[in-house]
Formats: structure tokens, C-alpha cells, sequence
């Protein structure tokens, strides 16, 4: 475990983001919201990784760029080093993007074509006027370095690199400016299985030299597993379960958690536990049901669950869980058989540290 | 998969189109064999324009009345028309000044409408504005345009050039905004803004660097519209006036001795028609080479 500081570096308090839904050709009018992202709560501790974890469309994305403020929040408070970020003005904004950086989901649409490498890394230390020129021209040998990538690659187009490779320039550009969080919006989800083992542990190496925070928003279980000290649950815009990554894989406590963990593929053909299987598609953000969100597709619903919403409630431990009957539930074997198989990720970060080790040089290089 | 052997990927002629960096778009344009008959052809006439009064073998506007409407011959290549001046230098200085036009009306065009474009693009609240301003200004036809603008300030060539430019403003203002908007989704604009970068910086180095090369080759393949719309102007009479030579005038003057002397109306009407072409087959060249998709 590493160690965690007190103060938490992000403090996310009620997020809210709804998007109006408008209709008409001359007289605009709103006939409802997308209600992307519902009264979300959670805080990332100085080097720390936080997963935020659904099926597509659940909001995840969204809260990310909301955290970035690269949307304006609806309601709700984010707080960066206890600095509020959801009001503050432009010029005071860009002052903050020095410390919050984020790396993107897809490497072949996140780099501009028309720059350099040398110019995509370059340029957050200009804009936030660090350095001399000189002195930049060093840093983006340094930061080529620190992904793995080589010197003269700065005088390079993105589109000479492979998938790999670009996501790589896409984390030195985040890790330009120094920050203290960096949001992973699906980082490995775009890239190839043999490559995603390889910038997982860059991630984690760069955590732990630079002391970095990470809010590592993802769908693959697996990959969540093997980086995150906690992981928070979300459907349909609302956090379902939050918990120490070993409690919530153990012990997961809502059925929306038991049924995405069973849902992970096992190797082992011998072990056929029952799974957990969901019915239906994820309602639609448009309207969402009344009551527990997650009513609708839940194998447990009562009729409490179709009017009263759960509050996240303590289950001990720091463990939270929003569900009106979970003390009553039970845990299905699927759920803690699943923590033990995790697909090949687990052989093919082995692996890959032991490629490493023998080649005695740091992750990537 | 070792860093040394990533090294060895190379580009891809597909992926990068860089209109003014790489050299490979100019050598596949050359293995087009029409294209390059139509780029020559261009260069040759824009050249011959550019130093008409060196090239040119006579004043085209000298009159002489000793030899009006004469056939093409050894002394006059192209004859003479109904005051006697020679066609070939009235021709050359003609495409001149049709060159000239639709050059004018293209770029001032270009410029106004790939900004109105990208603005709608990157400033959705303009969006709406911007893009009925481009619908008002296509509802009308550019040789109405022409009319209004020669009815209030006078025929001339300030009156075609006008018309050129709200003749190829809303198109343009579409083309580049269409392309801007695609820009906008991709994930670097906004990696763009989590670093911090300017909206200046943003519009130009992000957005307008992207989406220049899809404007440049449509205004290419405008480019002959362009002229054809300049010459019909100078044809209808509300573009250069006489004795100033441009081609569309040239075609009218020489319609009144058409059975008598036919080379008049029809020497110029074929360099109209041969710019045309050309701009228009090198407009459609370029755009093949272009576009990664139609590649082989």
C-alpha cells in the first residue's frame, strides 16, 4: 500500500451535469435533460488511483471532463487541493490546468497531425510559461525518455508512431507541466491487449516516481484490478458502490457490482460457477427510473426499490453501497471466484516485469 | 515490441496529406497524366498572362481600320477583330484580366468564407447567425449580385469582383465549417484545452491547419465556376468596359460579327473554355490525390 496523504487532492462533492434536450426550428424549446452525470461524490488522496467503473454511457466520461472542468458542471462542488474549481474564471482556470492534466481514450485522435512531437510536449510548458526555450528543448528529451520513447522522435508526426507509441507521447504531453492528477479516460481501452500491459505499468511507474494522483476512468475489470487502490461503481450517472479495490472485488455488495464482476471472462473451463446475468439494456439517461436506478434490470427489486432512491451508505471500512437491502443479500461465489482469475492480464504484466528485469532498464524503455 | 524496432515504422502516404510540407503530393499529381497537361497548360497561360506586355506581339488596343476582321494568318495568328486590333494580344491581356478576376474573387472569397466557416465551427453560439448570413447570401445568384452592385456603383471590374467573392463566400463558409466541425470532435482540441491553450491558438494552430487543406481544394475545383461566373458578367457587360480586353467582353463585342467574322466571338469563348477545363480537371486531380480514400 502506498502511502496516502491526509488531504485529499481532489474533493468531488454532488456533481451534477445535465445536458438540455431541445427541440423546434424557430422557437428553441427544452424538452428535457440528459442526466449524464447524477449527484456523484467522491475524493482521490494524494498518490492515489481511483477507478471509476460502468458500461459505456453510464457517465464516467463525463465526470472526468467535469473534474477537468472541461465542461461546466450543473450543480455540485469540485475541489482541487481545496481550491473550488466548478466556478472559478477563465484566466484562474488555465492557471490550475498546470496541475490537472488528462490522457485520452483513443492515441490516433488525442494528438493534433499538424505539430511535432517536440511541439505537442513543448507546448503546455509554454503556454504556462515554464522554462526557457532551451530548457524545454531538454524537458522533451527528458519526458521521450520517461515514456520510453527516444530523443529525436520530438522531431516527428503522430502519425509516423504506432497506437503504443502515441499513447506514450499522449502521457509525456500530460506529464509536461508536472501535475499532481492526471485523469485516465480509458487509456488502454483503444489499444491493442499485447500493448495495454505495457502503458499500465508506465502509469504505475510514473505514479510512484512523481507521486502522482490518478482518476482512472475504465471498463476492463482487469485492468482496473491490477492498478487501483479503490474503485468507485457507477450506473446510469450515480455511483452505485464505492470501496478498497480488495473489498469491492471480495465482497462486492450491490448486484449491479456482483453482476459486472461475474461477468468478467475465466480462463478455466472447469470452474462453472452461476453467473450473474443482467436482462435488458441500461435505461435511458433521458429518464431514468424512479426509485433505485438500477431497479429495472435488478434481480433483487422489491417494491421500495421502484420509489425510494438509496443513499451511498457505510458497510464498514470506508465501503459505501447504494442499495436498500444489501445487509440482506447474498454474495454470489461468481463474484469472489472471479478475484482469483482475471483473464491473462495478470501472466501478461508478469511477463512483461520480467522481460524488464532482465533487461535491467525501467518499464518501456 | 522493443522501442528499436518501433523506430522502424515509417509514414504512410495516406495518413498524412500535408498540402504544403510534403513533397510526395506534388510528384503523385505529375504521374496524373491530365493533370499535368492541365497544370501546364495553367502555368503556360498564367505565365503568358503575367508578362502579357512582354509577350503580347501588339497594342491591344490599337486600332487599325486597314485591317478589321481579318482571318488568322501568319502576321496576325488569331486575326484582327472589328477595329482591327489583334486578337492574340487582346486574348493574352484578356486572360489576364479574367485571370486575375476569378484569382481575386477566389482568395478574398476563400479567406471570408473559410473564417465565417470556422468560426460557426468552433463558436457553436455563432453558429446560427453565421450560417443564415451564408444561406441569405446564397439565395442570391451571383449575376443578380453583379447587376445590383454595377446598378449602384457602377459596371466594372470592383462590381464582378463583388459578385465573385458572395459567389464563393457560402460555399466555402459550408465546406470549411462541415470540415471544422469534424476537427472539433477529435480528442486533441480537447487535449488542447486541458493544457490550457488559447482559443486564438486553438482556431488557428488546431482547427484552421486541419481543415485548410480540405478548403484549398475546393476552392480549386471552384476556381473554374469562379471564372466562368467573371466572364459571363464581362459578357453581360457589367464587368470591364471597353476598350479594356477580358475575354467575356471580347466573346460579347465579337457575338454582333459572328457569321461575318466568327473568329472574334469564338477565340476568346475557347480560352474561357480551355481555363476552365483546366482549372477544373487539376481541381479534380488534386483531390484525388488528396484524398487518402481514393487511393490504391
Amino acid at each position: 500500500m502506498r502511502l496516502v496523504e491526509a488531504t485529499p487532492v481532489l474533493q468531488v462533492d454532488g456533481l451534477v451535469k445535465h445536458f438540455p434536450v431541445s427541440r423546434g426550428l424557430i422557437r428553441r424549446k427544452v424538452i428535457g435533460m440528459v442526466r449524464a452525470v447524477e449527484g456523484v461524490s467522491f475524493e482521490i488522496a494524494r498518490g492515489e488511483t481511483l477507478a471509476l467503473v460502468g458500461e459505456s454511457g453510464c457517465g464516467k466520461s463525463t465526470t472526468g471532463r467535469l473534474v477537468l472542468r472541461l465542461m461546466d458542471p450543473t450543480a455540485g462542488s469540485v475541489r482541487f487541493k481545496g481550491e473550488e474549481i466548478a466556478t472559478l474564471d477563465k484566466h484562474a482556470l488555465r492557471r490550475l490546468r498546470r496541475h490537472m492534466q488528462i490522457i485520452f481514450q483513443d492515441p490516433y485522435a488525442s494528438l493534433n497531425p499538424r505539430m511535432t512531437v517536440g511541439e505537442i510536449l513543448a507546448e503546455p510548458m509554454a503556454v504556462h510559461d515554464l522554462h526557457t526555450a532551451a530548457e524545454r528543448a531538454t524537458r522533451v528529451k527528458d519526458l521521450l525518455d520517461v515514456v520510453g520513447l527516444l530523443p529525436e522522435h520530438a522531431r516527428r508526426y503522430p502519425h509516423q508512431f504506432s497506437g503504443g507509441q502515441r499513447q506514450r507521447i499522449g502521457i509525456a504531453r500530460a506529464l509536461a507541466v508536472n501535475p499532481d492528477l492526471i485523469i485516465c479516460d480509458e487509456p488502454v481501452s483503444a489499444l491493442d491487449v499485447s500493448i495495454q500491459a505495457q502503458i499500465v505499468n508506465l502509469l504505475q511507474n510514473l505514479q510512484q516516481r512523481f507521486g502522482l494522483s490518478y482518476l482512472f476512468i475504465a471498463h476492463d475489470l482487469a485492468v482496473v484490478k491490477h492498478i487501483s487502490d479503490r474503485v468507485a461503481v457507477m450506473y446510469l450517472g450515480q455511483l452505485v458502490e464505492i470501496a478498497n479495490k480488495r473489498d469491492l472485488y471480495d465482497r462486492p455488495l450491490h448486484p449491479y457490482t456482483q453482476a459486472l464482476l461475474s461477468a468478467i471472462p475465466r480462463p478455466d473451463p472447469s470452474v462453472r460457477k452461476e453467473r450473474v446475468l443482467l436482462a435488458g439494456d441500461v435505461p435511458s439517461p433521458f429518464a431514468p427510473p424512479p426509485g433505485c436506478r438500477f431497479h429495472t434490470r435488478c434481480i433483487h427489486a422489491q417494491p421500495r426499490c421502484r420509489q425510494e432512491q438509496p443513499e451511498l451508505r457505510d458497510a464498514g471500512n470506508g465501503h459505501r453501497v447504494a442499495c436498500h437491502f444489501y445487509e440482506t443479500l447474498p454474495i454470489p461465489e461468481a463474484a469472489s471466484t472471479a478475484t482469483t482469475s482475471l483473464g491473462k492480464l495478470p501472466e501478461r504484466l508478469a511477463a512483461f516485469e520480467a522481460a524488464k528485469a532482465a533487461r535491467g532498464g525501467p518499464a518501456g524503455a | 515490441m522493443s522501442v528499436d524496432a518501433l523506430n522502424a515504422s515509417t509514414p504512410t502516404a495516406a495518413e498524412e496529406n500535408g498540402l504544403f510540407s510534403r513533397s510526395g503530393v506534388l510528384r503523385r499529381l505529375a504521374r496524373d497524366k491530365v493533370a499535368l497537361v492541365a497544370a501546364l497548360l495553367l502555368t503556360a497561360i498564367g505565365l503568358a498572362a503575367l508578362f502579357a506586355p512582354l509577350v503580347a506581339p501588339y497594342d491591344p488596343y490599337l486600332t487599325d481600320l486597314t485591317k478589321v476582321m481579318q482571318p488568322p494568318s501568319a502576321e496576325h495568328w488569331f486575326g484582327t477583330d472589328n477595329t482591327g486590333r489583334d486578337i492574340l494580344s487582346r486574348v493574352i491581356y484578356g486572360s489576364r484580366n479574367t485571370l486575375m478576376l476569378g484569382l481575386v474573387g477566389v482568395i478574398i472569397g476563400g479567406f471570408l468564407g473559410g473564417f465565417l466557416g470556422i468560426l460557426a465551427a468552433y463558436y457553436r453560439r455563432l453558429d446560427g447567425w453565421i450560417m443564415r448570413l451564408v444561406d441569405v447570401m446564397l439565395a442570391f445568384p451571383a449575376i443578380l449580385i453583379g447587376l445590383a452592385v454595377a446598378a449602384i456603383f457602377g459596371a466594372g471590374l470592383t462590381a464582378v469582383v463583388i459578385a465573385l467573392v458572395v459567389a464563393t463566400v457560402p460555399d466555402v463558409a459550408r465546406v470549411a465549417r462541415g470540415a471544422a466541425i469534424g476537427i472539433m470532435s477529435q480528442e486533441f482540441m480537447e487535449a488542447g484545452r486541458a493544457v490550457g491553450v488559447s482559443d486564438r491558438t486553438l482556431i488557428w494552430r488546431y482547427l484552421t491547419l486541419n481543415c485548410i487543406s480540405t478548403i484549398f481544394v475546393f476552392l480549386t475545383l471552384r476556381f473554374g465556376q469562379i471564372i466562368l461566373i467573371g466572364s459571363a458578367l464581362g459578357f453581360l457587360g457589367m464587368g470591364a468596359q471597353p476598350p479594356t480586353a477580358e475575354l467575356g467582353m471580347m466573346a460579347a463585342q465579337g457575338r454582333d460579327f459572328l457569321f461575318m467574322a466568327p473568329h472574334i466571338a469564338t477565340i476568346p469563348s475557347f480560352m474561357i473554355f480551355v481555363i476552365v477545363l483546366a482549372a477544373n480537371l487539376l481541381g479534380d486531380a488534386l483531390r484525388d490525390v488528396l484524398d487518402p480514400r481514393l487511393q490504391s
